[in-house]
């Protein structure tokens, strides 16, 4: 396994947020953490970038046991909900912030700022300020500057949860090519039944802070682990891209 | 919610409440001087008087004074301490329409200025006669409840430290040995530091004096911008000599300070402390009737002298018995006040520029 | 108009309709009310400075000989001013920011300790600080000399600089810590997580975040210096400025018209950085708008930062252990007695301390009280009109209610007794004069703090209360005010704490009747009664600290009551 995470425990004071919790994840590939707010999976999140640490447990990727690094030195980068870009910074400086810590020449770090721009349909946008582009496009950014760092594991903390639904849709789609491209290992928490659907190689449903399921989506589709899972997901049908991929989730509703 | 309407209506009542509480007292039109009441005797009854005297004064030791004028007269006394440079300023901003009665205390360069200005009532009574001449205005428009002296005070610790003899007169001041080492105050912001700049000119003659100014000047430190500086600097072991007032507060600091008084050999330079009522004033009679209160009857007198530790009421009034002087009056140097408020601007900008060319070289 | 507006809805038409009416005539009111105070109180006294410095007003006709002579002489007091205000706004920049930066990122008992300090140190009785900073640092200074064996004359331009430095710190820093806490935490988490090191994120995201506070900080501190006469005047020597110099001309030569053109020589540097104030303001709320203002502390290992962090922590540390020594030294001082330089304890200065009369102190807290309600009050409407409303003429009332910032308390003071001492604004000798002065002299960072809050109320909700029918009042009384509880408080501890020890402006404007404590304190000070006068500034302290938390109290058990 690329990421093991093995028997995660974290509290909160009384409140036991998330309780063993164990899985693993193959390199390149896209895992969606669902599940409702308040299930543990943003604490998860967290403490594989290392922005808290856990109660007891361990955390290896690539072989390597990161439970203890703090966040600047783990070979993981983390696209945040809010996007946390620098308001101060053009787009570029923004994208190209990582690899000054790698060491990274000046001139190099330009000319891989504005290929990662290329790469999200942003070039033109380089010298411009966050204050001065969209929602969706500072969204981009913080894509290109989680990814430009070349990290082992990129984290993705609900990051289309402030986009509107023709924007998700797109964005999703974007995400998942330049997964496949760049052979990213991807972590995706969500609590978008259809985004989990459709992004994910592997999903985790999470709920009360421990693991109920974890499997490739269209197995749990097809054998969900409890009643819970089956209504939480509510699926009601699929519609199928021709290339196979899946379009989109046509669901019960109100089922959450 | 309610609370922040009512903080709302507050402050919008809040100005015209407070305008109506405070304005009462300043609205009444002040008496013309003409028909106040000519005294008759020297401790005439006490005229009809009424409401609040409001007094400036130099210090907050009063209290028992004023108390005993509102025993024998019914009016209330309220005071406040001010500089007379602030004195003057706020009178001058008021453009006649002063806020107080009564001017307690303070450098009488400050007194003349005001008077020139039109700003001070004419006081007259028949006990001005037993005053001294010298020490009142000749019009009756200020007169003096005492004088300052002033002298060097030491701090021993600090000359021992520095290896520096103790100076005896304004002459040894000059000594190179004391460069850095004297403070002094502004003469624009103290009374006493002025009287010693125009003592010592009138004793020395004009081109001497300057001289000697020009000398001493190399040895100030620098020129205090407050007229306590001088003494306070000293007591704390900030500077070796000062050139203050010398009061009977001072000796007390010789008691629980290293310090010691000089008394300069070659002449005390003094300054009368100013009393006058302000012209135009809310409540001038009861002013006028304090000034003659005071000075007719030698009780108040000696009370101001306890009250003060000053012993200068027994040159204002030589007749007055149970004060003595504990200096001789002979080394008091001779000044001619009526020079006094007449060069007072002159003096000021010459020694600018004396202090003035000074700082600019410490500057840099 | 206590009723909210819709429950009036089920009645007739015309009865809502006439509440509404009300309600416009009320907010109409109140901003006829700010303004024409701002005019009044600031605008009319400023004006009587302008004219007398023209020598237009007190009888000689006009002539600008006032001005020729300013700018003959005092060109080198006017160079020394700039010099001690740019290097005291520096240092004094450097001390608040570190300040900051360590307060933000301590937790517990250390940042309450520091906080209480901060707090203690908004109370800066007029002449004790300065008198402890001889005490301590002097020629024969209880640290330079007796514990260093130093040998140094503070008496210049240096011992200016440090002295303001370090006395305006508690103000900025508290402002500082507010743009800290809205720091938007995920540019922190970002960046660590892209890989900077503590050191890094300070120096490439929390610093350059807080440019735009840091520069505010940098002006407002130069204004401040520049506007200072104390602290030169006691303890410049032979350093002077351009404000001890006004000082000088109003209590020296009673020069009224000479006094008031180096005033208005005083104004243009401040006016023109009040403007470079506007712009950088602007800026700073656009890098923290959007943010989440939670109030939470900075996570940020300052002591892993690097040579910065470091910086930072031993800046702060300085500032503590100096500010500790200096209140310490005060309340110490009235307790100890000097006899030919040895020291010994005594009571007697504290039985002095209970002969001042009890009304005096009451009447100072009464009206610290009424100027830090009201003026609290003024400045979060005015702030309100001047921000969310469309006012004509908004930049010029903005700058107008700045310029008794900008001017020494002295001639502020002066500057009320030449506009109020005729009918029909004759106001002389009255209390409203007084509070008015001390509270328009404060307006100016009082509105500060409330604009700066203001940001923190999101404009929606103005909407969403005149959405559901509430009129430009009910936006006013449930959203404004109550958004601007946080602002409040700090509003009104600042406003509190320079009540209660404001001399310069109001030592003309006093009613001897009405003797305030801090007149009490000059009067130990004139008879250079230090200990006397330090336990009076130590009572004055507590006392505000008292009040202060009393207050803090009782709008925390309000805020209480409201949320059950």
């Amino acid at each position: 396994m690329y990421l093991e995470l093995s028997h995660l425990n974290k509290r909160f004071e009384d409140r036991e947020v998330v309780k063993d919790l164990s899985f693993g994840l193959e390199r390149g590939e896209l895992l969606c953490i669902l599940g409702s707010s308040g299930c543990g999976k943003t604490t998860t999140l967290n403490m594989i970038g290392g922005f808290l640490r856990p109660d007891g447990g361990q955390i290896l990727l690539d072989g390597e046991d990161i439970t203890d690094l703090p966040p600047e030195r783990r070979p993981v980068t983390t696209v945040f909900q809010s996007y946390g870009l620098f308001p101060h910074m053009t787009v570029l400086q923004n994208v190209t912030y990582g690899l000054k810590f790698q060491g990274c020449p000046r001139a190099e770090a330009r000319k891989k700022g504005l290929r990662y721009l290329e790469m999200v349909g942003l070039k033109d946008y380089a010298a411009a300020r966050i204050h001065e582009i969209s929602g969706g496009e500072q969204q981009r950014v913080a894509l290109a500057r989680a990814l430009i760092v070349e990290p082992k594991l990129c984290l993705l903390d609900e990051p289309f949860s402030n986009l509107d639904a023709a924007l998700r849709v797109k964005m999703r789609r974007e995400l998942k090519t330049l997964q496949r491209d760049l052979d990213m290992t991807m972590v995706f928490v969500t609590h978008d039944q259809e985004e989990a659907m459709i992004l994910s190689d592997h999903m985790a449903i999470m709920r009360e802070g421990r693991l109920i399921q974890y499997d490739r989506p269209m197995e749990i589709y097809h054998h969900p682990a409890d009643a819970f899972v089956a209504r939480f997901l509510g699926v009601k049908d699929l519609i199928w891209e021709p290339d196979g991929r899946l379009l989109k989730v046509i669901r019960d509703g109100g089922a959450e | 919610m309610k609370r922040n309407i009512l903080a709302l209506s507050l402050a919008l009542a809040m100005g015209a409440s407070l305008t109506a509480c405070g304005g009462g007292s300043s609205s009444t039109p002040a008496p013309s001087a003409s028909t106040a009441v000519e005294p008759t005797a020297s401790q005439a009854a006490a005229p009809e008087l009424s409401g609040t005297m409001k007094v400036v004064a130099t210090g907050d030791i009063y209290g028992p004074l004023f108390e005993q004028f509102t025993a024998d007269t019914g009016v209330d006394v309220e005071y406040i301490s001010m500089s007379s440079g602030e004195v003057l300023s706020k009178l001058r901003a008021e453009g006649g329409t002063p806020s107080a009665d009564l001017w307690f205390g303070g450098g009488i360069d400050a007194f003349m200025s005001a008077k020139d200005d039109g700003l001070l009532e004419q006081v007259q009574f028949d006990a001005a006669e037993d005053l001294d001449p010298t020490y009142r205005d000749a019009d009756g428009y200020w007169y003096s409840k005492g004088i300052t002296i002033v002298g060097f005070l030491l701090n021993n610790g600090l000359m021992k430290d520095l290896g520096l003899t103790d100076p005896t007169s304004w002459a040894d001041l000059t000594d190179s040995q004391y460069a850095g080492e004297i403070v002094m105050s502004n003469p624009a912001v103290s009374g006493t530091n002025y009287a010693v700049v125009n003592a010592l000119l009138q004793s020395l003659g004009d081109e001497e004096g300057w001289n000697y100014f020009t000398a001493l000047n190399d040895n100030i430190a620098y020129y205090g911008k407050r007229g306590s500086d001088p003494k306070n600097k000293v007591t704390s072991d900030e500077f070796a000599i000062g050139i203050t007032y010398i009061d009977r507060s001072i000796e007390a600091l010789t008691e629980e300070n290293d310090v010691s008084i000089v008394y300069p050999t070659d002449g005390i330079p003094w300054v009368p402390e100013g009393v006058a009522v302000f012209k135009n004033a809310d409540n001038v009679d009861a002013a006028k009737y304090f000034v003659e209160w005071l000075f007719s009857n030698d009780d108040h007198l000696r009370t101001l002298a306890e009250l003060e530790q000053k012993d200068g009421s027994k040159l204002i009034k030589p007749s007055l018995e149970g004060v003595e002087l504990s200096y001789d009056p002979s080394i008091l140097m001779k000044e001619d006040l009526s020079q006094f408020g007449a060069q007072r601007e002159d003096i000021l900008a010459k020694f600018e520029t004396l202090m003035g060319d000074k700082a600019n070289v410490a500057d840099e | 108009m206590n009723k909210p507006a819709f429950q009036s809805r089920g009645k007739r038409v015309s009865s809502k309709e006439a509440l509404f009416r009300i309600g416009e005539g009320v907010d109409k009111l109140v901003l006829l009310f700010l303004l024409g105070s701002v005019c009044l109180f600031v605008l009319w006294p400023m004006t009587c400075i302008l004219l007398r410095s023209l020598h237009l007003s007190g009888g000689d006709g006009f002539t600008l000989s006032s001005y020729v002579q300013v700018w003959t002489k005092y060109q080198s007091a006017l160079r020394n001013s700039l010099f001690i205000g740019i290097v005291s706004a520096l240092l004094c920049t450097l001390f608040s920011v570190s300040a900051a930066v360590f307060l933000s990122t301590r937790r517990g008992w250390m940042k309450g300790l520091c906080m209480a300090v901060l707090l203690v140190c908004m109370v800066s009785p007029p002449f004790v600080s300065s008198l402890a900073y001889i005490q301590l640092y002097g020629r024969r200074g209880w640290i330079t000399y007796r514990l260093l064996g130093l040998s140094w004359d503070p008496y210049n331009s240096w011992g200016v600089i440090w002295m303001q430095a370090l006395s305006f710190v508690p103000m900025n820093a508290l402002f500082l810590i507010g743009i800290l806490s809205k720091l938007d935490g995920g540019s922190l988490r970002a960046a660590r997580d892209l890989g900077a090191r503590p050191g890094a994120i300070l120096r490439d995201v929390v610093l350059p975040l807080m440019r735009p506070g840091i520069l505010v900080c940098l002006l407002l501190s130069f204004v401040r210096s520049l506007a200072d006469f104390g602290t030169p005047v006691i303890i410049g020597g032979r350093s002077t400025t351009l404000a001890a110099e006004i000082y000088l001309q109003v209590v020296g030569y009673s020069d009224l018209e000479k006094s008031s053109a180096m005033n208005m020589f005083l104004l243009v540097p401040s006016i023109a950085f009040f403007f470079l104030y506007r712009a950088l303001m602007r800026r700073s709320d656009r890098l923290t708008e959007g943010a989440r203002g939670k109030q939470e502390s900075l996570s940020l290992p300052l002591f892993r930062c690097g040579p910065l962090g470091w910086l930072a922590v031993a800046m702060s540390l300085l500032f503590f252990v100096m500010m500790t020594l200096q209140y310490g030294c005060i309340f110490l001082s009235g307790f100890l007695k000097s006899t030919k330089g040895v020291y010994s304890f005594t009571l007697k200065y504290w039985h002095q301390l209970w002969t001042i009369s009890g009304s005096t102190m009451v009447r100072s807290v009464i009206y610290s009280l009424i100027v830090s309600l009201g003026g609290t009050l003024f400045a979060m409407l005015f702030a309100y009109y001047m921000e969310r409303r469309r006012v004509p003429g908004r930049s010029l009332f903005d700058c107008l209610v700045t310029l008794p910032y900008m001017l020494p308390g002295t001639c502020f003071g002066i500057g009320y007794i030449l506009a109020f001492n005729h009918a029909p604004l004759k106001l002389t000798g009255t209390a409203l004069i007084v509070m008015a002065n001390m509270m328009f002299k404060q307006l100016p960072t009082s509105t500060k703090i409330c604009s700066a809050s203001l940001t923190q109320v999101p404009v929606y909700l103005e909407k969403a209360a005149r959405d559901l029918g509430g009129g430009q009042m009910a936006v006013v009384r449930d959203v404004i005010l109550p958004g601007l509880r946080p602002a409040f408080l700090s509003c009104f501890v600042y406003n509190f704490s320079s009540s209660m020890t404001t001399a310069g402006s109001i030592i003309f404007l006093i009613d001897p009747g009405r003797q305030l404590a801090v007149f009490k304190l000059f009067d130990a000070v004139y008879t250079g009664d230090y200990a006397l006068a330090s336990l009076i500034a130590s009572a004055i302290t507590v006392i505000v600290l008292a009040v202060e938390g009393l207050v803090f109290l009782i709008s925390w058990k309000g805020a209480a009551r409201r949320v059950s």
